[in-house]
């Protein structure tokens, strides 16, 4: 582990120090270019007209004449800059600033740029070597010692800007490694917190929202599911164990009568009747629990269609009308067109209807039932049933969507308490919540979905594309 | 009607073709795959009930998969211990006819065995559905009983085109649930015989013979025979 974050956070360093190597290669190689190209060149372009107009003065005026423009040059000028020799075939000076003819020229004529000596100093030079005719010699040339110091400083800044780039190079690779080694470690300890088998830790998240905290904040939700899951599971095993004991013991006691006391035929086949619809009972819990179960493993969400929302509560409330007529009860729907969502049909309509049923079940005569779709300012999608009935008390509310709990209020009334847990874990397979609020007086019960981002975009209201842009914003 | 148990549990097995046998069926029982794919191919049956997980290297799914490539289109109704809804959904795209879970009550499966065994011989191109004197035109979408015009919601108009595609045969609230509102799922509540008696309201007025009945432990019906079915009752 610690190898790969060692080779990591260094490939990462070399990587920079490589790339600002680049950057600078690129930055100064034109400069020296351009230095090259105008500098230079211009100069030994000003060295060649210089000589040609020797040349010309030779070619008039013969030997004796341009060894006196020479000197007269010489005379005029500032010595040590510029050079001027004229020799003759022997190789003996007829003029020019320099005792003698230099070392290190080379006998071909042309131009060149060379260490020279001169005044017992060797310096570099610009030359350029003419040989006139008659076999004399012609030396133009220019110091360009006082470029040196120029040029050194260049070499010497690339030189300097390359240190300090493999020195920063360097130290990064050093506090990346030893953030990262860090806060992996930190990471490591509590994952290891947890193998040992405390589900409540969390990686630490710092508030810089950098990748690390994605990952552990990614990592976090992971750790809650698996929560959850670990305590559904231990939920739902006491639960069996406590709830589906009592409907067993009573078929069980139902049976063991039967073949104790031997009733007359009538009266025995009406027992086994009920013995049936005991057996029933039994199964149904089954089912719900083995739904549920089937809904916290997540197994369903491989299914999801585009599904429209406000369809299928109109359906439901549609579909038990009849029966809130027949308890005296009155119901509302209220939507805003197609809501589209992306989820599972069959658990959605499971989910809605349970909220119904269950207002159904604790509203009293003359009360009153409303479902509402609506799209809320977050852009997530709420179906709410609300009722007059007798609600849910703050006490109760957390304790509602627990497996097998029932309230106070629903004693007495058919179920076996699992309704609600089914209606909350519908609502957290599609990434939302159930809400439990008080609807002064009754229960105002809110699924929570999230929306099908896609088919939000698609629609072409221009709320619609505010709810769009502010769920892509927030997710 | 000439029906193939294909189920390896020996009580299940009994009872399904003890009542089959009661209900006035022939049976032929296969308690592995091999012989329920050798009977179902070498016989001719109604429908068949196939058990979905068998003994041996042939399941239910293997069997009606065969059965389907070789051209048998033979009604089949598939008994599961698998009750997810994907599940379900597999079993019926392997081309099973309709997907029954254990445990279940006899009389869903009979009512369903009815339903698959008459629906191979259903007239697509019907435009009116009769019943005694309840007539349907699907195509201008008017129910009358006698002289008398129905006025129908959409629903109830569903429901009762169901039960009348279905005249003389039992029909349970799980099949009304799926073919009529497409809950694939138990709402838990007897609010479809609330929409039946809402229905019973308007088809069978109080001088008329009664046409919609419930039938016990079962479901209901729609038939203009006084005869048919002991059972049911207003």
């Amino acid at each position: 582990m610690t190898r790969v974050i060692r080779s990591s956070a260094v490939t990462l360093a070399i990587g920079y120090v490589l790339l600002g190597i680049a950057a600078l290669v690129l930055f100064a190689a034109p400069l020296r270019y351009a230095w090259q190209a105008t500098v230079e060149d211009f100069r030994i372009e000003l060295l060649e007209e210089d000589s040609q107009r020797l040349a010309e003065v030779f070619r008039l005026r013969g030997p004796q004449g341009l060894a006196d423009f020479i000197k007269e040059r010489v005379g005029m000028q500032i010595a040590g800059e510029r050079i001027l020799l004229l020799t003759d075939p022997s190789g003996r000076v007829l003029a020019g600033n320099v005792p003698s003819w230099p070392r290190g020229i080379p006998a071909r004529p042309g131009t060149y740029t060379l260490p020279v000596d001169l005044d017992g100093r060797r310096s570099m030079a610009s030359i350029d070597r003419t040989v006139l005719p008659g076999g004399y010699n012609l030396l133009v040339g220019r110091n360009v010692e006082r470029f040196a110091p120029l040029e050194r400083r260049f070499w010497f800044g690339l030189g300097a800007a390359l240190a300090v780039i493999l020195a920063a190079g360097l130290l990064g690779a050093i506090l990346i490694r030893r953030a990262l080694l860090a806060r992996i470690q930190s990471i490591q300890q509590t994952v290891a917190a947890i193998v040992r088998g405390d589900l409540s830790h969390r990686l630490a998240v710092r508030s810089s929202g950098d990748e690390l905290d994605t990952l552990s904040q990614t990592i976090n939700r992971l750790l809650e599911q698996i929560e959850q899951l670990v305590h559904g599971v231990a939920n739902v095993s006491n639960s069996i164990a406590h709830d589906l004991r009592t409907p067993l013991a009573e078929l069980r006691s139902r049976l063991e009568e039967l073949s104790l006391t031997r009733p007359p035929a009538e009266e025995a086949f009406a027992e086994i009747d009920a013995a049936v619809a005991d057996v029933d009972g039994v199964i149904r819990i089954f089912d719900a629990l083995l739904r549920l179960a089937e809904i916290d493993a997540g197994m369903r969400r491989s299914g999801f269609v585009e599904v429209d929302i406000a369809d299928l509560a109109a359906k439901a409330v549609e579909f038990y009308l009849p029966a809130a007529e027949l308890q005296n009860l009155s119901t509302s729907f209220r939507d805003q067109g197609p809501v589209l969502v992306r989820g599972d049909r069959v658990l959605l309509a499971q989910a809605i209807n349970n909220l119904i049923d269950n207002a159904l079940k604790y509203v009293a005569s003359g009360g009153h039932i409303t479902v509402e779709v609506t799209r809320r300012a977050d852009g997530s999608v709420a179906v709410i049933v609300a009722d007059d009935g007798p609600g849910i008390p703050d006490a109760e509310k957390p304790k509602a969507t627990q497996r097998f709990f029932r309230g106070d209020a629903s004693r007495g009334t058919p179920g076996v308490g699992l309704g609600l847990s089914l209606v909350e874990a519908v609502c957290k397979l599609h990434g939302g919540a159930l809400e439990l609020a008080d609807n002064h007086p009754g229960l105002r019960a809110q699924m929570i979905i999230q929306p099908a981002a896609a088919a939000a975009r698609e629609s072409a209201g221009e709320r619609e594309r505010q709810i769009a842009r502010a769920a892509a914003a927030a997710g | 009607m000439k029906i193939l148990v294909v189920e390896d549990n020996e009580r299940v097995a009994r009872f399904v073709t003890k009542g089959l046998k009661e209900a006035g069926h022939t049976t032929d029982h296969a308690e592995n795959g091999r012989d329920g794919l050798f009977l179902a191919a070498s016989e001719r049956y109604d429908v068949i009930v196939m058990d979905r997980m068998l003994p041996g290297n042939i399941d239910g799914l293997a069997i009606i998969d065969a059965l389907r490539k070789a051209g048998n289109h033979t009604p089949i109704l598939i008994l599961s211990a698998l009750s997810d809804v994907d599940e379900r959904i597999k079993g019926l795209r392997a081309g099973g006819d309709d997907y029954l879970t254990k445990p279940f009550a006899f009389g869903e499966l009979l009512a369903r065995l009815d339903a698959l065994s008459r629906r191979g011989r259903q007239d697509a191109a019907e435009t009116t559905l009769e019943v005694g004197d309840l007539r349907m035109d699907l195509l201008s979408r008017r129910v009358c009983r006698g002289a008398r015009t129905i006025q129908l919601q959409p629903r109830e108009f569903k429901l009762l085109e169901y039960l009348m595609r279905h005249a003389g045969q039992v029909v349970t609230r799980t099949m009304l649930l799926e073919n009529v509102w497409d809950y694939h799922f138990d709402p838990q509540t007897n609010v479809v015989d609330v929409h039946i008696s809402k229905l019973r309201q308007k088809i069978d007025a109080a001088a008329e013979q009664p046409l919609l009945k419930t039938v016990r432990c079962a479901g209901y019906m729609i038939s203009a025979d006084p005869a048919l079915a002991p059972a049911a009752e207003r």
